[in-house]
């Protein structure tokens, strides 16, 4: 007796998934009958514009006698490689590709081309309805293809603008040890101050990437999908965190499980920047200077800082531990200027980005938690609010440095 | 044959005459847009202009298309009131102007530039006009001719026909176009062509060509993406114009492309005397002319040398988008 009603609610149960096919079956006719129909119906209303038939060119390499031109069709009209001028000058060229794209089809334009080494170049794609889509480059370098040598360089570009840093910035905790509470709630709010300005600095960088995206990429949608999963991905490891630490589910986190969010949500910050370097030195659009490599480290000192202040504030850890911490944060640079410096893909950049929104927002708002029940005053001692603009403050001057 | 690209030809709309100028077409060029597999060479050819010759030339079109653009009629002896009739038709058409480059052109008779008009002067020319395409159109002739001959105020509508009528004057070499508005728009289209007017003494036996500089702005943004002579971007560079050593060369020559201020045409290898709208005895000995847009005059060579001679646009620019070609002298 007793199984069968449980074999009778399973079927129940089963039988709600399958009622909720009926919309979607409904929703197939109505699709199939409405496309049988033809166009008929928009011409009661006027008629479709023509396609923009504009390529998205997405890259432009230069090899020793021969440039790459990698275009995409946004579109969801056919659009067909016809003429390609460099500098305005027809060239003649060849195809690793279709000449016919489809809808978000790539093609790779080889033009064999004697070029100046720096000067700047406009490359222009033409279709075959004459539409003419053309692409900017600065200053003509040479790129590299995935070589041994290029990989290295690229890791130590990382290393230096990622992992130095943030281990230099560690280097604070003995003396924030010694700090007294005030202090140590100043410094979280700097570290909350700093991330929210690396949240809107991703965030910045995020929307500039996805304007250049073909439309059907959805760029905003991107975006906001890439914020959500990483704020609500991370929030769910705060709270195993928090859980495993204390067993009550809503505790704020702190000492070493709050500088590992911290560091989390850095790591992926860094993830997007060093992707932004990797790329901008493959496309020839930075130049790169010791300078550069310079600023970025003063500007990234700050974020092993941020990763100290909890750990100050907690209970002590071994130096295994704050080195691991020091990889998370900063590890991911070199990974981001591998993936920029080889791949260069706007698409991966936009995600990277808004990850590293989402982060550094989930972690601003468990960096705040964890200043209003701690701090001597809560949120609005002035500790507190001096140490949230300073943290501002301090990353906008030290951003002069590579900006 | 035109796919469905942008901007629909409405070819259906036109009257039945269209059907006349446009069955001398050579109509129906395939689109071949298939890609051809490079060739191992062509790295090397890239700083050269033979990278635009050969095969890697981006032209459309096979030998012999454009002859009748490129060879005038024959010129007649001089017979005054005699009658000389052509009948013109605007049409709608998509045209090739570069390799796999499709233009939503407004033609008469359905190339860019129209056919070659010739008359002796003297004549009584008459041209029965009719406008077949989607657009008022006229034709503006240059030369001397009553005022309500001349093409500006007896707008020609779509479906409407008109007859030009008047004795050929002065002798020289002139052009006929579109004068509706916008003047701009119907000239960028493709509505123009050459006009020659033969002195009543002929002009001595040579070899004659015709050559109406054109661009096209494919794009619609007010500049040319592809120039060329009598149409399609390298048109001569990848079919060589094969002339004679021993008989004069005489080029009527024309400038009718829009947006640039100005055009040029510079031989190689050789001089020439330019006579400036073919008007009259003077001529000018050089080897480059520049001319405004509807400024146009008479070239005659007499090549020194047999041989393969660029000519093209002294503005480099023109000539890598497209205007530039060959003559294959051969003694």
């Amino acid at each position: 007796m007793e199984a069968g009603s449980v074999a009778r609610s399973r079927l129940r149960l089963g039988a709600w998934r399958l009622w909720a096919l009926v919309p979607l079956l409904l929703l197939v006719g109505v699709v199939t009958l409405f496309a049988a129909s033809g166009t008929s119906l928009f011409d009661l209303v006027g008629r479709s514009p023509p396609p923009l038939d504009q390529f998205n060119i997405r890259r432009v390499e230069f090899r020793p006698g021969e440039v790459g031109i990698r275009v995409t069709n946004p579109q969801r009209q056919k659009l067909t490689i016809a003429s390609v001028t460099v500098d305005d000058a027809i060239v003649p060229f060849r195809l690793d590709g279709p000449a016919t794209l489809g809808r978000l089809r790539s093609s790779t334009i080889v033009v064999p081309f004697h070029w100046v080494e720096g000067d700047p170049y406009s490359v222009g794609v033409t279709s075959s309805s004459g539409i003419e889509s053309t692409f900017e480059v600065p200053a003509a370098i040479e790129t590299r293809g995935a070589s041994p040598r290029g990989f290295l360089g690229y890791a130590v570009i990382g290393f230096l603008v990622g992992i130095v840093p943030v281990a230099l910035g560690l280097g604070w905790l003995p003396s924030l040890r010694r700090a007294g509470a005030r202090w140590i709630a100043a410094f979280m709010a700097l570290t909350a101050g700093l991330l929210s300005f690396l949240a809107l600095d991703a965030l910045a960088e995020a929307l500039d990437l996805q304007a250049r995206l073909p439309s059907s990429f959805q760029g905003p949608g991107l975006i906001l999908l890439g914020v959500s999963a990483s704020y609500l991905g991370l929030t769910f490891v705060a709270q195993r965190f928090s859980a495993a630490g204390q067993g009550e589910r809503s505790a704020p986190l702190e000492g070493a499980a709050l500088a590992t969010l911290i560091a989390v949500g850095i790591g992926l910050h860094n993830l997007g920047e060093g992707l932004a370097i990797g790329s901008s030195i493959a496309l020839g659009e930075l130049a790169l200077g010791t300078f550069l490599i310079v600023g970025f480290m003063v500007h990234n000192i700050t974020e092993g800082l941020g990763i100290a202040a909890p750990i100050a504030g907690g209970a002590r850890i071994g130096l295994r531990r704050l080195l691991v911490l020091a990889l998370v944060a900063g590890a991911p640079a070199i990974a981001g200027a591998w993936i920029g410096g080889f791949v260069t893909s706007d698409l991966l950049g936009v995600l990277f980005f808004a990850l590293a929104v989402g982060a550094a927002l989930q972690v601003v708002v468990e960096v705040g938690r964890y200043v209003a029940r701690r701090a001597p005053g809560g949120l609005r001692s002035g500790h507190v609010i001096v140490g949230y603009l300073a943290g501002i403050i301090v990353m906008y001057g030290t951003g002069l440095l590579v900006g | 044959m035109p796919k469905s690209t942008r901007r629909q030809v409405l070819l259906a709309a036109a009257p039945v005459v269209a059907a006349a100028p446009l069955a001398k077409l050579a109509l129906a060029r395939a689109t071949e847009a298939a890609p051809r597999p490079a060739h191992a060479g062509m790295a090397m050819d890239a700083t050269k202009h033979a990278a635009m010759i050969g095969r890697e030339v981006p032209a459309p079109g096979r030998r012999g298309d454009l002859a009748a653009l490129l060879y005038p009629p024959k010129s007649l002896r001089h017979k005054p009131g005699r009658v000389r009739e052509y009948t013109l038709a605007a049409i709608d058409r998509q045209i090739e102007v570069a390799k796999g480059v499709f233009f939503s052109a407004w033609t008469y008779n359905g190339t860019v530039p129209g056919p070659v008009i010739r008359a002796t002067e003297d004549d009584l020319l008459r041209v029965n006009f009719t406008n077949a395409g989607s657009h008022p159109h006229t034709i503006h002739f240059h030369g001397i001719h009553p005022a309500n001959m001349d093409g500006v105020f007896e707008v020609v509508e779509p479906g409407a026909s008109f007859t030009y009528e008047f004795p050929a004057r002065p002798y020289g070499m002139h052009l006929y176009h579109c004068h509706s508005t916008p003047l701009k728009k119907h000239i960028a289209k493709g509505l123009y062509g050459a006009f020659i007017i033969d002195p009543p003494t002929p002009r001595p036996p040579a070899q004659e060509l015709v050559m109406v500089l054109t661009g096209f702005d494919t794009d619609g943004d007010g500049a040319n993406n592809f120039y060329g002579v009598n149409g399609p971007a390298f048109y001569y560079a990848k079919h060589p114009i094969r002339v004679r050593r021993s008989q004069t060369v005489r080029i009527y020559l024309a400038n009718l492309t829009e947006f640039d201020l100005l055009n040029s045409l510079h031989l190689h290898g050789d001089f020439f005397r330019y006579y400036p709208t073919g008007s009259s005895n003077h001529f000018e000995y050089t080897d480059t002319v520049m001319l405004c847009q509807g400024q146009r005059g008479i070239i005659e060579i007499d090549f020194a040398h047999s041989g393969r001679f660029m000519f093209h646009a002294h503005q480099s620019e023109f000539t890598e988008l497209g205007w530039m070609g060959f003559f294959e002298v051969i003694d």
